[in-house]
C-alpha cells in the first residue's frame, strides 16, 4: 500500500509541475464569485493546452487548436499496438464512416500516441494511410510528459501502477466532448460501433435533435448472453 | 509484481510516510483525480436536528387521479422509457404523495456559500416516506428541476429507484424509465413481503434518483432520501412489536430515538462550491464527510437508547464506524431487513448502498459528555478502501444529555426469524449463474460486457431459488446490488460469511480484500419482467457495470 502511495506521489509531483506551466495561459478561466460552471470548470480543470505534433507534421496545441469550440472524439492509442488495438480502431473507424453517411463528418478523431518517441509522425502517417480513415481523423505525437499529464486528466489511467505502465491498457475508452457546452462522456471503444456512432451523434446535436426511443435502442440487435451451470451444493460452508 | 522500494530508492525519493508531508501536498494525496482540497472547515458547528438535516416525514395528500407514464423523457443515450405503462389502478386503501424534485440553496456548513443542490421536496435528505406493512401507497414525482443548469452537476432526468423494494418492474426505477423536466412518474409501492412471507417484511429502504448513465452526478447533487417500513414487529412504536428505539410511544410522538443517518463525501472548489469530476470513472470521492447533507455535525441525545440507521449514500467510499470510546454497539438489521438475532459489534464496514441498522445505548456516558462516530477506514480512491487508521476520522458528534432519559424501549434477542432460509431453500436449488466483475481496457464490466438496454444476462424462473456466484479480481471492490429481492450470502471465499452477513441484503461488497468470490442465494417471486443488477460504485454504474435480469413465469 506504502509503494503505491508513493508512486502515486512521484505522478502526482510530476503532475503539479506540469500543471503550473501547462495552464499559465488559460487566463480566461478566473475563479469567479458564483458556483463554476460546467464549460469554465472542464477547461481549467480538464483540457490543457499542451503542444502537439500532428501526423502530418504541424505543430498544434491541444485546447486552442484542436478542442476549443470543438466537438471530438479522443482517444489512446500506439502503432505498435497489437492486443484489443486493431478492434478498437477498427470499431472507430466504422462508426466515423457511418456518420459520415448520415451527417457528413461533424466529429473530429484525435488519436494521441502513448509511445510518441517511436510514433513519429512519420509512422502515424503510415499507420492512419494503412487503414484507409478519413480526413477528420488527426494522429497526434509530442512529448511523452505532457501526453501522460493529458490522459491523466482526461480520466484515461489506472490506479494499479502495474496496469498504468501499460499504454495498451488505456486505449480502450473513447472520450466524446462538445467543449462549447461543456457536454463529455467516456464510452468503452470495444462497445458496438453502432453504439459509439449513436453516442457520437448525441455529442454533436443539441438534444432535441436526438435520434430516440426504440429505434435506437434496436439498432443493435439483441444478443442476449445467459449462461446457466447446474449447481454444485456440495462445496458450500455450513451456515446454522 | 509491482514497484519494490529499492525501484524508489533508484529514483532518489525516500519519504517515510504520509505523516511527513507538508500540508499542502497531503489533500492532493488524498485524491487520485487530482483535484485542489476543499476549504477548510471547523467540525461540529452545526446541529442535526429536525428540520436541520434530519427531515420531516411526508405527509400523504387527498388520492388524485393516476397517469400513464411518459414515454418521451429523451435519456443522455438517447433511449426513451421501456415501461409506459397505463394509469395504475391502485386498491382503496392506498396512501397517496406528491413529492416535487426541486432547486435549493443548502447550506454544508456555516464556513462555505450557499451551494444549489437537488432535492426531493426540495430536501437534504428528501423527507422521508414511512410505509406501513399492507397499506400500498401511490407516489407521484414530479420533476421541477431547471433545464440547462449551468453548474452542470447532473442531468434534470429522472428515475426513481426505492432501493430494497419488493415493487412491479414499472415501479422500480429501471434506468430507461425516466421523466423530464415538467414530467412526472407515478411509482405505485404494494408494501407487501415478497412470497407474503413474515420474514421479508422490510425495514430500511431509501430511494434515489436511477436514470441510466447520470445517476452519480444526480445522486451527488442532493437526490436521496429514507424509506423506512414498518410493521407488526417493527412497529414504529416503542410501546408494541419489539419494543425497538422510535419515534412513537403509545401512539404520541417522542424524540426522535430512531433516526436514519446518510453519509455522503462531498467536494469543494476554491471558493467552497461543491464540485463533481464527470472524467473521474474510478468512484468519487470527496475530502469533506456528510452526515444528511451537513459536514461533520453534532447531535444532542438523551441517556438512553437510539436506533441509528446507517446509510451509506456515497458514490464509492467505504467506511467503517467506531465509537471514539471504544464501546461496543447492537446491529439490529441489515440492509432492507432486520437481522434475525442482534449482533454485538466494536465497528460496522458499510459499502455504498448498504445500510447498518444500529442501537447505542447512551445510559451509561456521564453527563454531558461527547462521544464521537469516527470512520477509521481510509479510502483515496475509487479502487478500494486501504487501511484501518487510528484515530480516524470523526464524522458525528453525539453530545450526550445531563440526566438519564425515560426509555421503554428494548434489543430483544429474537428479531426477525427466518424460516425459509438456506436450510429450506438449497435442496430446491438446481442452477447457478456466474457474474464476473472485472475491468477491462479501462473500464468495469459484468462477464465481459457493458449493460446494453437491448441484452438480457439471466432469466430465472418465479419462484425458483438459485445461486449466484459473484466474482470479482484485479484489486477493486464492487458493491454488487440487486434489484427485487434480498439474498442470503452462502459464502465468502469458500468461509462461512461473517456474522453481519448472514442475515439477508440487497447489496454485498465483493473484490478487493474482501472477497474474489461471494456465493448468494436468490429467489424472486411475485413479480415477472425486466430488472437491472449492478455495481453501486455509482460512477462504475454510471459507465454501464451493470446488467439485466427478466425473471419468466
Amino acid at each position: 500500500m506504502n509503494v503505491m502511495w508513493l508512486v502515486t506521489l512521484l505522478l502526482l509531483l510530476a503532475g503539479s509541475g506540469c500543471s503550473e506551466r501547462i495552464f499559465k495561459h488559460t487566463t480566461d478561466v478566473s475563479p469567479s464569485a458564483g458556483p463554476p460552471n460546467r464549460t469554465a470548470l472542464i477547461r481549467a480543470e480538464h483540457l490543457p493546452n499542451i503542444e502537439l505534433t500532428t501526423h502530418e507534421g504541424r505543430v498544434v496545441r491541444f485546447y486552442e487548436d484542436l478542442v476549443k469550440g470543438q466537438v471530438v472524439a479522443i482517444n489512446f492509442m500506439f502503432t505498435t499496438c497489437g492486443n484489443t488495438c486493431p478492434l478498437i480502431t477498427e470499431h472507430l473507424a466504422a462508426a466515423q464512416k457511418a456518420l459520415g453517411e448520415r451527417m457528413g463528418h461533424r466529429i473530429t478523431l484525435l488519436s494521441i500516441s502513448l509511445e510518441p518517441e517511436h510514433d513519429t509522425p512519420e509512422r502515424l502517417r503510415e499507420y492512419r494511410q494503412v487503414r484507409g480513415v478519413g480526413p477528420e481523423w488527426i494522429f497526434l505525437t509530442g512529448r511523452r510528459d505532457d501526453i501522460e499529464f493529458l490522459r491523466r486528466r482526461l480520466g484515461v489511467y489506472d490506479l494499479d501502477p502495474v496496469i498504468d505502465a501499460d499504454p495498451s491498457q488505456h486505449a480502450g475508452i473513447v472520450i466524446l466532448g462538445n467543449e462549447p457546452q461543456g457536454r463529455w462522456k467516456a464510452i468503452s471503444a470495444l462497445s458496438h460501433p453502432i453504439r459509439i456512432r449513436q453516442a457520437m451523434e448525441r455529442t454533436i446535436l443539441p438534444t432535441s435533435q436526438w435520434p430516440t426511443g426504440e429505434t435506437v435502442v434496436n439498432e443493435v440487435p439483441s444478443q442476449d448472453n445467459e449462461a446457466v451451470e447446474t449447481a454444485d451444493l456440495s462445496i458450500l460452508p455450513s451456515i446454522k | 509484481m509491482g514497484i519494490s522500494r529499492r525501484d524508489l530508492l533508484r529514483w532518489g525519493i525516500v519519504i517515510g510516510g504520509a505523516a511527513m508531508l507538508p500540508d499542502g501536498l497531503r489533500p492532493r494525496l488524498a485524491r487520485a483525480d487530482d483535484l485542489p482540497s476543499s476549504p477548510h472547515t471547523d467540525p461540529f458547528l452545526m446541529e442535526l436536528r429536525v428540520g436541520q438535516g434530519i427531515p420531516p416525514v411526508a405527509q400523504p395528500v387527498t388520492p388524485f387521479n393516476t397517469l400513464a407514464d411518459p414515454g418521451i423523457c429523451v435519456n443522455v443515450d438517447g433511449s426513451t422509457a421501456f415501461h409506459v405503462s397505463p394509469p395504475r389502478k391502485v386498491p382503496a386503501n392506498t396512501e397517496f404523495f406528491l413529492i416535487h424534485e426541486r432547486p435549493l440553496s443548502h447550506s454544508f456548513s456555516p464556513q462555505l456559500p450557499k451551494n444549489i443542490l437537488w432535492g426531493y421536496d426540495g430536501m437534504i435528505p428528501g423527507p422521508t416516506i414511512v410505509a406501513k406493512n399492507g397499506t400500498p401507497q401511490l407516489v407521484r414525482f414530479v420533476n421541477d428541476l431547471p433545464m440547462n443548469d449551468p453548474v452542470g452537476i447532473g442531468e434534470p432526468i429522472s428515475a426513481i429507484h426505492r432501493h430494497g423494494g419488493f415493487q412491479a418492474s414499472q415501479d422500480d426505477g429501471y434506468p430507461l424509465d425516466t421523466f423530464c423536466t415538467k414530467q412526472s412518474r407515478d411509482y405505485f409501492y404494494p408494501n407487501v413481503p415478497a412470497d407474503g412471507l413474515e420474514q421479508n417484511l422490510h425495514s430500511t429502504l431509501w430511494y434515489h434518483d436511477h436514470a441510466i448513465d447520470i445517476t452519480g452526478p444526480n445522486v451527488y447533487r442532493g437526490l436521496s432520501g429514507f424509506y423506512p417500513n414498518t410493521n407488526y414487529l417493527d412497529t414504529g412504536d416503542e410501546a408494541t412489536g419489539l419494543q425497538l428505539p422510535a419515534n412513537f410511544y403509545k401512539g404520541a410522538p417522542v424524540g426522535p430515538f430512531d433516526i436514519g443517518l446518510v453519509f455522503q463525501d462531498r467536494q469543494f472548489n476554491r471558493e467552497g462550491y461543491l464540485v463533481y469530476n464527470t472524467f473521474d470513472h474510478d468512484g468519487f470521492i470527496g475530502d469533506k464527510f456528510c452526515v444528511n447533507g451537513l459536514i461533520q455535525p453534532y447531535l444532542r441525545v438523551q441517556r438512553r437508547k437510539y436506533r441509528f440507521r446507517f446509510l451509506n449514500g456515497s458514490n464509492a467510499r467505504v467506511y467503517q464506524f467506531f465509537l471514539s470510546t471504544g464501546d461496543p454497539f447492537v446491529a439490529i438489521g441489515t440492509d432492507s431487513l432486520l437481522l434475525p438475532h442482534p449482533v454485538t459489534v466494536q465497528s460496522v464496514r458499510i459499502a455504498p448502498a448498504e445500510r447498518v441498522d444500529v442501537v447505542i445505548d447512551f445510559t451509561h456516558y456521564q453527563n454531558n459528555s461527547e462521544v464521537f462516530l469516527v470512520n477509521r477506514l481510509q479510502q483515496t480512491d475509487g479502487r478500494k478502501p486501504s487501511d484501518l487508521v487510528s484515530p480516524g476520522t470523526p464524522i458525528l458528534k453525539f453530545v450526550v444529555g445531563d440526566k438519564p432519559a425515560f426509555d421503554p424501549s428494548q434489543v430483544p434477542a429474537t428479531l426477525l426469524p427466518v424460516t425459509e432460509g438456506p436450510a429450506q431453500l438449497l435442496p430446491q436449488v438446481k442452477i447457478q449463474r456466474r457474474f464476473k466483475a472485472e475491468r477491462s481496457n479501462g473500464a468495469w464490466v459484468i462477464n465481459g460486457e457493458f449493460f446494453d438496454e437491448n441484452r438480457i444476462n439471466a432469466r430465472p424462473k418465479l419462484g425458483e431459488p438459485e445461486i449466484w456466484i459473484l466474482e470479482s479480481g484485479g484489486g477493486w471492490v464492487h458493491p454488487f446490488h440487486v434489484h427485487l429481492s434480498d439474498f442470503f450470502t452462502l459464502s465468502r471465499d469458500g468461509k462461512t460469511p461473517p456474522p453481519l452477513e448472514r442475515g439477508r441484503k440487497d447489496t454485498i461488497l465483493i473484490g478487493g480484500d474482501v472477497a474474489r468470490e461471494t456465493k448468494i442465494l436468490i429467489k424472486f417471486d411475485g413479480f415477472t419482467g425486466r430488472y437491472v443488477f449492478h455495481c453501486h460504485n455509482i460512477e462504475h454504474e454510471d459507465m454501464r457495470m451493470m446488467a439485466q435480469f427478466e425473471v419468466v413465469p
